[in-house]
């Protein structure tokens, strides 16, 4: 199923404009002060056995006159591998079977944000969009920050939109729309000179086409000489709802931070998921910086999963998954080199997800084990 | 917007005034919300093409094929 791809023209006028045009508009006057970053990074994702990722990333950002501040970003995924297409219980228990062509995909994707201050209030208009042959999305978002107190409290508020556009190359006449309306409310609280903490909700309405156009289900019945087969079916909306909360704490003696991420997430679809990451950023010197992390993952099942079929087929039914109950640990380690001019980070990490590592143990069977590494680089040159 | 200020006021009133002259540790980078943008970025798919749960941080994001 190899994708031929053609250049997207879109993405680089997007960045282009998004780079170029407030910072011509106002830097040229005189001493105005701009102090930002540019770098690259780079991804390489690697599961055992499937999916092998390659994603170059640039970036940007900028702070002009202390009162503009601009953000852009571009990457570009390369996709090669196997993704599970079909799950079938064909040998009795229910298993995943790859597709027997080889993959090969490209993504292009960019984003940009501009906000402007008026004294306490930063206000911000964001776009992104993100093309495959077979899925385009183009989204914008708005978001308004202000400061209290003498910014010991900082209260957030955003509004976004996503318009997605589905295809399939399987399927040539697939190009089914799907829009999600996005809100987010955020609290920003410094506790102490050494520690701060914050807490967002974010709510997201979508409808429209959730099908993967890829994932069937085959299920052989021991009463039936024929098996039944049936596409990816989900509802036609989602509600959903995710609270995060995430605490910093420096410990100066040590000189060493404790980070701590924790997200509830809950939709309409049945799922509910916990994700913690704790992480320790131990400053070595003057240049160097060590990170460990580990992040624990576990979702409940969504209510349409099944590895089967059941009978009398329902309306909505999906074995995908990444809808089945499992959990997941992730350990990572990220190194950082801090010098004048240069700034150079470097992550490697692994991912394990398993039906076992659910909380509560009680993950779904059929779930197969998921194993992966990840490593990431990434230069940026502050001005 | 007054309900938010006064939930502002409310959570300032607990906790510790930092003056700006005192937000030195506050200030390094370990202390950020955010990744990097070279990491956030190459991170920003790792998970959530694997898993149910997405968002929390913010919005006005697209979405990704990921299948």
């Amino acid at each position: 199923m190899a994708a031929t791809e053609k250049p997207d023209g879109a993405l680089g006028a997007l960045m282009r404009a998004a780079l170029a045009l407030p910072i011509l508009a106002l830097a040229p006057r005189a001493g105005a002060a701009v102090v930002g970053e540019v770098g690259a990074s780079v991804l390489g994702y690697k599961e055992r056995g499937l999916m092998k990722a390659t994603e170059p990333i640039l970036f940007g950002h900028a702070v002009i006159d202390d009162v503009w501040e601009v953000e852009a970003s571009a990457v570009g995924d390369i996709l090669t591998g196997a993704s599970p297409q079909l799950v079938t219980n064909v040998n009795g228990q229910p298993m995943q079977v790859l597709t027997g062509a080889s993959v090969y995909e490209r993504r292009h994707a960019g984003d940009a944000k501009v906000g402007r201050r008026f004294g306490e209030l930063t206000l911000s208009a964001s776009a992104a969009v993100s093309n495959e042959h077979d899925y385009h999305s183009k989204a914008g978002g708005l978001e308004a920050r202000r400061d209290f107190n003498d910014k010991n409290t900082t209260l957030t508020l955003g509004y976004g939109r996503a318009n997605d556009h589905v295809g399939s190359s399987i399927d040539p006449n697939l190009d089914a729309p799907r829009t999600t309306d996005q809100y987010l409310a955020g609290v920003t609280q410094v506790l102490s000179p050494v520690a701060l903490v914050q807490s967002s909700l974010a709510y997201a309405n979508g409808r429209g086409w959730y099908n993967d156009p890829y994932k069937f289900t085959l299920t052989f019945y021991p009463d039936q000489p024929l098996p039944s087969l049936l596409p990816d079916l989900r509802p036609d909306h989602r509600r959903s709802w995710a609270w995060l909360t995430r605490y910093r704490r420096h410990f100066a003696a040590q000189r060493g931070t404790l980070q701590a991420d924790y997200r509830y997430f809950q939709d309409d679809w049945g799922v509910r998921a916990h994700t913690l990451e704790v992480a320790w950023d131990q400053q070595l010197d003057e240049r160097w910086s060590l990170r460990p992390a580990l992040r624990y993952y576990t979702q409940s099942a969504a209510d349409f999963y099944s590895p089967v079929i059941p009978r009398p087929a329902p309306r909505f039914q999906s074995s995908d998954q990444r809808l089945a109950a499992f959990g997941g640990l992730s350990p990572s380690l990220r190194a950082t080199l801090r010098l004048d001019s240069v700034i150079v980070e470097g992550a490697v990490g692994y991912v394990h997800d398993a039906s076992s590592l659910r909380l509560g143990g009680s993950g779904t069977s059929a779930f197969e084990t998921l194993r992966a590494v990840y490593g990431i680089l990434s230069v940026t040159y502050p001005f | 917007m007054r309900t938010l200020v006064l939930v502002a006021a409310l959570l300032a009133a607990g906790c510790t005034h930092v003056a700006p002259y005192e937000r030195g540790y506050l200030a390094r980078p370990a202390m950020a919300l955010e990744e990097s943008q070279g990491m956030a970025h190459a991170m920003e798919k790792i998970y959530p093409s694997k898993e149910a749960a997405s968002g929390g941080a913010a919005v006005g994001g697209g979405g990704c094929g990921c299948n």
